[in-house]
């Protein structure tokens, strides 16, 4: 039960969220879905033993959640999903790779540490980059730059479907589980011999809806084609700043800040 | 057993992506030739359906944990795997923006490895053939089990290749299909039973709902005989197929098994060598920003100690910096809320 209400809770503050009014929300959808990406490859192509390459693309995040007024504590909720099969799958690296790369204050750091701290370093950045997007831009501005990159309508549709009937159908199945617990007194969970009844009159409910759905549709003037808001066109000043900041990803990848910065100190 | 951005090159992604892409616009095609117009709503809702679907976990008695509903066999059962296909790679993209489940480049991978084998493999050879013309529930329970798992199965073996093609675990071949292919034949059995049960109730309560259940054929349902020879026979090709599918990978790294003993009697030199190894790393360096990037020899690994020291306090500085900017953005926009007169919240 957590889980649903938990998960609808994460659904509506993230769309409170989109709606905000700051510098990176007016910023055109196309730009930070580009800028997104663009990141997002250059930090996974980053070596798997390069850490110092990496830590300087925390300033995005950083920079950004600060601006689009995100709260830190969301990328740590994120965190718990993102991270678990990452750090199995790392894991193994630190007992696979065992030759020492240097000594930390006498302690051998080797180069499996290494790699697995990386992999753990790009999780937490690709998690707040996607966060980012989806926190300073509304679901159906997405839906609308997609059509634009030619994304098949009928799956964009699915997208923004999907997307709306989530909550509904959530907080559906939350109340079938009020229901069942109320019935089922001391009882942890839902008991495995009711999933074909529970899960199927939810599946039943969920099919007179859409039935309720088309109707409603079709009474709107719906003729097998959807309507999407006619989205606006980039301008310069944000193709500009989408520019910027994509060519300064690939400086960071192609010169190790982390080094410059310290050659001045150390 | 949803990819990460982290554990791919972006090479891995951008194939992948391809690949789930070909597959999406294929479908598209295939929704649009049967000009249903009721079927899109109805699509959406389903997306939405196994979403809250695989939220809601069920108790495995005398284990002590919990299980859910599969996502592809069930939509392919229900709306056939093209339109079931699109439905699920809509989910998928949802839960990778707004629940950070799987990672956004690595979507391709993950739309591939959850939906494309069970909604183009499984459901069509296996599902479909087992069940055949006549929809009993033995036949569907025993149709979606297998359907499921193999899927999984597949599923599965695909995020290991993906994850060692990429090279950025250290995961021997070998002993990653050893632990991966186990757990995901139990999280399959579950599955598969938990969908077959939900589509056991639906035959029972408006079998029309089922992708091909045609009425009339089913009046004598009840006698018809399970095709036994038929069940065996597609086991056995699925065994075959995966089977020969792991070996034949498997068969790049002849020295998989013993290489990973060594490893954990921390004798051998450990490091992943094979075909799919070393032409990936073709593909890399052909697409890397810096070719030759490799720290990996002992000579460089000196000049990199060295440097690394500077790095480390580069490095510490650049995110102090960074953090130092974000808290005076921070304030100075919390100033500016409390200066607002017209503050709605005060």
């Amino acid at each position: 039960m957590p889980n649903l209400t938990t998960s609808l809770n994460k659904i509506r503050s993230l769309e409170e969220l989109s709606e905000g009014t700051t510098a990176i929300h007016r910023l055109h959808p196309m730009a930070k879905m580009i800028t997104t990406i663009v990141y997002l490859v250059v930090v996974i192509s980053f070596d798997k033993y390069d850490i110092s390459g990496l830590i300087p693309f925390f300033v995005y995040p950083i920079l950004l959640m600060a601006l689009g007024e995100i709260p830190y504590q969301s990328v740590l909720s994120r965190l718990l999903i993102a991270l678990p099969f990452s750090f199995f799958a790392g894991l193994s690296n630190p007992f696979f790779d065992r030759e020492t790369a240097f000594l930390l204050l006498g302690v051998p750091i080797s180069w499996g540490m290494l790699s697995f701290l990386s992999i753990l370093i790009k999780t937490v950045l690709a998690v707040s980059a996607v966060l980012i997007l989806i926190a300073t831009t509304p679901m159906d501005k997405l839906a609308a730059q997609l059509i634009r990159m030619k994304v098949p309508r009928i799956f964009v549709m699915q997208l923004m479907l999907t997307y709306r009937y989530l909550t509904l159908l959530i907080s559906e199945a939350a109340g079938m589980m009020t229901a069942y617990h109320l019935r089922s007194k001391g009882q942890k969970g839902i008991r495995f011999e009711h999933v074909g009844t529970f899960m199927g009159q939810l599946l039943l409910r969920s099919f007179d809806r859409a039935e309720r759905v088309y109707l409603a549709m079709k009474c709107r003037g719906y003729n097998g084609s959807y309507q999407f808001a006619v989205s606006e066109r980039m301008g310069a000043a944000d193709a500009l700043v989408a520019a910027v900041i994509c060519v300064i990803f690939v400086l960071m990848r192609l010169f190790n800040i982390s080094r410059i910065v310290g050659s001045f100190f150390g | 057993m949803h990819m990460a951005d982290a554990l791919i090159t972006p090479a891995v992604g951008g194939v992948m992506m391809a690949a789930s892409a070909g597959a999406i616009g294929y479908s598209v095609k295939k929704v649009k030739e049967e000009l249903d117009e009721k079927k899109v709503p109805l699509m959406g809702v389903m997306g939405a359906f196994v979403f809250a679907g695989q939220m809601i976990n069920f108790t495995i008695p005398a284990t002590g944990s919990s299980g859910h509903i599969g996502g592809g066999i069930l939509l392919a059962a229900l709306l056939g795997p093209y339109a079931a296909f699109l439905v699920l790679s809509a989910v998928l993209f949802i839960q990778a923006l707004f629940f950070a489940d799987g990672g956004l480049l690595a979507i391709g991978c993950n739309i591939f490895n959850l939906g494309f084998y069970a909604c183009f493999l499984a459901y069509p050879l296996i599902y479909k053939q087992i069940i055949g013309k006549t929809y009993t529930a033995k036949r569907v329970t025993i149709g979606t089990v297998i359907a499921v798992v193999a899927g999984l199965q597949l599923g599965a073996f695909s995020v290991v290749l993906e994850t060692v093609i990429s090279g950025v675990t250290e995961l021997p071949f070998a002993s990653f299909v050893l632990l991966m292919q186990p757990i995901h034949l139990a999280i399959g059995l579950v599955e598969g039973i938990a969908t077959a049960a939900v589509l056991c109730f639906v035959l029972k309560a408006n079998p029309t709902l089922l992708d091909g259940y045609a009425a009339g054929v089913n009046i004598n349902a009840e006698k018809a005989v399970m095709p036994r020879k038929k069940v065996v026979t597609i086991l056995l090709v699925a065994a075959i197929v995966i089977g020969g599918f792991v070996s034949l990978f498997a068969s790049g790294y002849p020295d998989g098994l013993e290489w990973s003993m060594e490893g954990v009697a921390g004798t051998a030199e450990l490091e992943a060598e094979g075909n799919v190894h070393s032409a990936a790393e073709g593909i890399q360096e052909r697409t890397a920003f810096l070719p030759d990037y490799g720290f990996k020899n002992g000579d460089e690994s000196s000049a990199m100690a060295g440097t690394s020291a500077s790095g480390m306090i580069g490095g510490g500085i650049t995110l102090g910096v960074a953090c130092l900017a974000g808290y005076l953005i921070s304030i100075s926009k919390k100033k500016k809320y409390n200066a607002k007169p017209n503050n709605v919240s005060q």
